[in-house]
């Protein structure tokens, strides 16, 4: 302590440069930021839910000027407590990327030109009538996305199915979340978590169901972590195909082998009841038995159809079902040892112990995603663990309003804002809303998102409006609905923010604004709705995607049913669209208490948010004094017979690796906007694949050698990673599919969900070659 | 002007104040702590709350207790504010992790060996800097290790001035903090130690009660009495 000041800072100048020779990478510099001038005590603080996934975190974001500068978590949001991720803590610089859309783009000669926005929506508005006129309204489509805001998909929808009169409106969740919907539709007969995410801070028991939360939910992740390590008797199971991050923080990891989660959730359930922990209360009560069709296919063919028929039996019935699946007949079909099954019944049987399980695109993006969803509930219903603080099924989302939006709003073909277009009370309500003549809505869905881009490649549909979202890196068997884009006579609008593959095959450019560049609500996995006010100018001509829809709609003779103005537009349509959900059952709070607050959940009555649902204790729209499942007509949630079936596509001799696809803790979905952000593309800056040690070995292969993998779609080649921050079971490979130069999509499979129409990017058969 | 002036006498007397109200609280909540909340409230005791409030401040005095004097006064003079502005991207962002990490880690026990209590690491030759959340187990949520410099595209991100140091109201008055408290509410672990930042370490008597001198950049508005 007997250096001066100045001494002190000259010493350690030279100190410094000295050991930080010794102490950075090689190559790798930093500078700190570009500063503006402005001073640190010029910010202002303002909240706004994080761009990114279905978590839902509160952010304040600074403000300075009108850039913003700087984000902090909400300490006043429930859902985060004030912590965010590396991608929230940098989200802001999203915005800044130097190619941002600020103009307008049309094709002129085969080349893109930079027009007035005016005259593109005009020309869009042009497009669509006469596309309509020629080949009627089901030839135009519009095609968004879980990070739709929720005036977004309310104004598509209703211009869409109200007053075009098509139902042609898709939306990018239909790829991630949609097993999800129809498990829970199927199961309870009402969509989104009866739960929320104070469940983790009363669970003893988390089950992670192919899940790799510590990368995908790292907030929820570190929540359970936190819970662990304060309350001691906190266990995290992992229960995966591939050994991740998670699978590390957990206490145990099981792995299973691809698509045999359904065999270990039927032996789970095999066990609960052989050895009577089955709670007889809730079952006599509260649940009924259901079996449904079984050899449901696999979608890989142009107009598949499915419908499933649901016939009603006993519990004997389930029993006699359940005899397939001992824990000895399941180990030999998942790989999962028979300790390990009983070892998870007795989990979730053991009636002193509350019991959460996590699931996300595992469970959903699987040929048998509803079905995993109900056996998942099946476990819970058997042990009457659910809707109580710490039990709980909890279904995450991977987009900021996958909920809020596409699930809540409807923006899929056969949905309405509430309930579906084949109800004619639900049509009719529409209508009275929408101020259309309610034959204008189309009682039939057409289609779903792969068929729609089936149907886009067959000249079926020959205008495709796509916001927010970048289907030429994510949609499966990429090359076909690529070129079925690119073809002749095919009109292709895109609003986005920067390019991508999309813009890249686009007739028009509509730039976007972005995020907190307009005012917004989103809606996230625990049924919370989060308004965000405009906080920042739009960047050059970029349009709200509300307002874009808006001026094509009114460009189109629809003035009357969008009145707004411009000022107060997104509060109008709030007020319109909550007019769908009024009642006990998900009323929505009112646009100022979601001004004021770092979000609401939803059921909303009375003043009050409803944490558990279908729990007469804490949701006013139940009856009685337990349980009431009243999304179904008898009361009762089902418990559904869902036998074991195998994937779409396994592997053979010729292609004799399974190729799973994912994503990474810096990237969000396709890089878009993560990879504009220099810390996170410096942290992650390419696509890779994730090579098991011993098939390496086999394959020849080292860190850093490039590999071939192809399957009967196509091919790519990359850099192989062995013991890298994942790690595949021998016999998998792992590609995450953020980078727009590795589209991993040109090698999976189009094969879906017969019932939710989802496609599984987990599972198809891949050949591994040393470049 | 002149009531903004604290005398000497002033500060002898909130200081004492404030050692009392902190001798209270602590021992209190050493009581309360060792007690079993369910027979405490059958038997009217009353529960002190997780010591949430006042911007979390027991952790600076955690860390001070924990923390040999030796260890608070030593110095190295390694790092300095420049460098610990080059690895975050506004003031008080996440820095990036500026070393290869080793070995994978789940809950990341790896990074708390060096950066839960701070020493010297042989293999880097430098101090490590002390985190000031150690609560935090998923390190890596926040902190990424980056491998290359290149930007995919460039960015024309900026953001404000670098706080100014200093910014006593008084010559020789003590300065106030120019940056946020949340998850930083540990003044001790990146203000004192050999692996502190030299520019900002603590230059007086080793002290646990940080907050009782040191205050948040005062409001620009004047008081001024709402009539």
């Amino acid at each position: 302590m007997d250096l001066t000041r100045r001494d002190f800072i000259k010493t350690a100048a030279i100190n410094s440069a000295l050991a930080a020779a010794t102490v950075l990478f090689p190559g790798v510099t930093f500078a700190a930021w570009k500063e503006s001038g402005a001073s640190f005590g010029s910010i202002q603080w303002k909240k706004t839910p994080c761009r990114f996934c279905g978590t839902g975190c509160g952010l304040l974001v600074g403000v300075s000027g009108d850039r913003a500068v700087a984000v902090k978590g909400d300490p006043n949001c429930s859902v985060n407590k004030g912590l965010c991720c590396v991608k929230g803590y940098h989200s802001v610089q999203a915005l800044y990327g130097k190619d941002r859309l600020t103009k307008a783009k049309v094709k002129k000669n085969g080349k893109m030109v930079e027009v007035p926005i005016s005259e593109a929506l005009d020309l869009i508005a042009q497009k669509m009538k006469e596309t309509i006129k020629k080949h009627g309204k089901d030839s135009v489509s519009i095609y968004g996305s879980g990070q739709w805001t929720i005036p977004d998909g309310y104004v598509a929808s209703k211009l869409f199915k109200g007053c075009i009169g098509t139902n042609n409106v898709e939306a990018n969740a239909r790829l991630c979340m949609a097993s999800a919907v129809v498990g829970f539709m199927t199961t309870f007969g009402l969509d989104e978590p009866m739960g929320c995410y104070e469940d983790i801070d009363h669970a003893d028991v988390f089950i992670t169901w192919g899940n790799n939360m510590a990368e995908m939910h790292p907030v929820l992740f570190s929540r359970m972590v936190a819970n662990r390590k304060r309350r001691k008797n906190v266990q995290i199971i992992d229960f995966a195909t591939r050994s991740t991050r998670s699978s590390l923080a957990s206490d145990k990891s099981i792995l299973f082998k691809p698509q045999t989660d359904l065999a270990v959730a039927n032996a789970i359930c095999y066990e609960i009841i052989r050895n009577n922990w089955v709670n007889w209360d809730f079952v006599k009560n509260h649940v009924s038995f259901h079996k449904g069709k079984t050899n449901i296919g696999y979608g890989t063919e142009d107009h598949f159809k499915f419908k499933d028929k649901l016939e009603k039996v006993d519990w004997n019935a389930y029993k006699e079902f359940l005899k397939d699946y001992t824990p000895e007949k399941v180990e030999k079909i998942s790989g999962v040892s028979a300790a390990d099954i009983k070892y998870l019944a007795s989990l979730y049987g053991d009636p002193t112990k509350k019991v959460t399980s996590f699931w996300c695109m595992g469970m959903n993006q699987h040929t048998r995603g509803t079905w995993i969803n109900n056996l998942v509930y099946n476990i819970h219903l058997l042990v009457g663990k659910i809707s109580s603080p710490g039990n709980s099924p909890f279904s995450l989302t991977g987009q900021p309003s996958a909920c809020g939006t596409v699930r809540e709003v409807g923006t899929l073909t056969h949905k309405l804002p509430k309930g579906v277009v084949a109800n004619k009370a639900h049509r009719e309500l529409a209508a009275k809303i929408w101020d259309v003549p309610v034959s204008n809505i189309d009682p039939k869905p057409t289609y779903h998102t792969v068929e729609m881009f089936r149907a886009l490649d067959r000249g079926d549909i020959r205008f495709m409006w796509i916001q927010v979202t970048n289907p030429m890196v994510t949609m499966p068997k990429l090359k076909r609905y690529r070129d079925g884009m690119k073809k002749d006579d095919r009109f292709i609008v895109v609003s986005d923010v920067y390019p991508t593959p999309t813009t890249d095959v686009a007739d028009v450019i509509l730039p976007a604004a972005m995020w907190i560049e307009r005012e917004g609500f989103f809606g996230n996995s625990e049924r919370r709705t989060q308004h965000w006010e405009q906080i920042l100018p739009p960047q050059g001509d970029a349009m709200c995607d509300t307002w874009q829809i808006i001026e094509v709609a009114r460009r189109m003779g629809y003035e009357k049913q969008f009145p707004w103005s411009r000022e107060t537009y997104i509060e109008d349509i709030w007020n319109e669209y909550t007019r769908f959900h009024e009642g006990a059952k998900h009323g929505m709070a009112p646009y100022k208490i979601l001004k004021q607050r770092s979000g609401v959940q939803w059921p909303f009555v009375d003043g009050k948010e409803t944490k558990w649902r279908f729990n007469a204790k804490y949701d006013p729209a139940a009856k009685g004094k337990g349980f009431d499942f009243y999304g179904k007509p008898d009361h009762r949630a089902r418990i559904l017979l869902r036998p074991y079936e195998p994937a779409a596509e396994s592997p053979d001799s010729e292609y004799n690796f399974w190729l799973n696809t994912g994503r990474v803790l810096e990237h969000w979905h396709t890089g878009s906007m993560t990879r504009r952000v220099p810390i996170l593309n410096s942290a992650m800056p390419s696509a890779f694949v994730e090579i098991h040690p011993d098939d390496a070995a086999a394959l020849g292969v080292v860190n850093g050698n490039q590999v071939k993998i192809s399957s009967r779609r196509g091919s790519i080649v990359m850099d192989a990673v062995i013991n890298g921050r994942g790690n595949p079971p021998r016999g998998m490979v792992f590609v995450p599919f953020f980078d727009e130069k590795y589209l991993i999509n040109e090698v999976t499979l189009d094969a879906f969900c017969p019932m939710s129409k989802q496609p599984d990017y987990k599972k198809c058969a891949v050949k591994v070659e040393r470049v | 002007m002149e009531n903004n002036r604290p005398t000497i006498g002033k500060l002898i007397i909130v200081f004492a104040v404030c050692c009392l109200v902190i001798v209270v609280a602590i021992s209190g909540l050493t009581i309360f702590s060792e007690t079993d909340s369910g027979a405490a409230q059958q038997s009217g005791v009353l529960i002190a709350a997780t010591p949430e409030f006042d911007h979390k401040g027991s952790l600076a005095m955690d860390r001070y207790n924990r923390t040999p004097d030796a260890y608070i006064t030593g110095s190295s003079s390694e790092r300095t504010l420049n460098e610990y502005y080059s690895r975050r991207q506004y003031p008080g962002s996440p820095p990036f992790i500026p070393h290869p990490v080793m070995g994978k880690f789940g809950v990341d026990e790896g990074c708390a060996t060096c950066h839960a209590s701070g020493g010297f690491v042989a293999k880097w030759n430098r101090h490590a800097p002390v985190t000031p959340h150690p609560e935090m187990l998923m390190c890596q949520q926040c902190h990424v290790s980056p491998t290359t410099d290149k930007n995919f595209v460039e960015t024309q991100w900026e953001s404000v001035l670098k706080p100014r140091l200093g910014q006593s109201q008084l010559p020789g008055s003590p300065p106030p903090f120019p940056h946020a408290l949340q998850l930083r509410e540990d003044c001790v672990a990146c203000h004192a130690g050999p692996g502190a930042v030299t520019e900002i370490k603590m230059r007086h008597e080793p002290r646990g009660v940080c907050r009782q001198c040191h205050m948040p950049v005062p409001n620009v508005e004047p008081f001024s009495r709402d009539l």
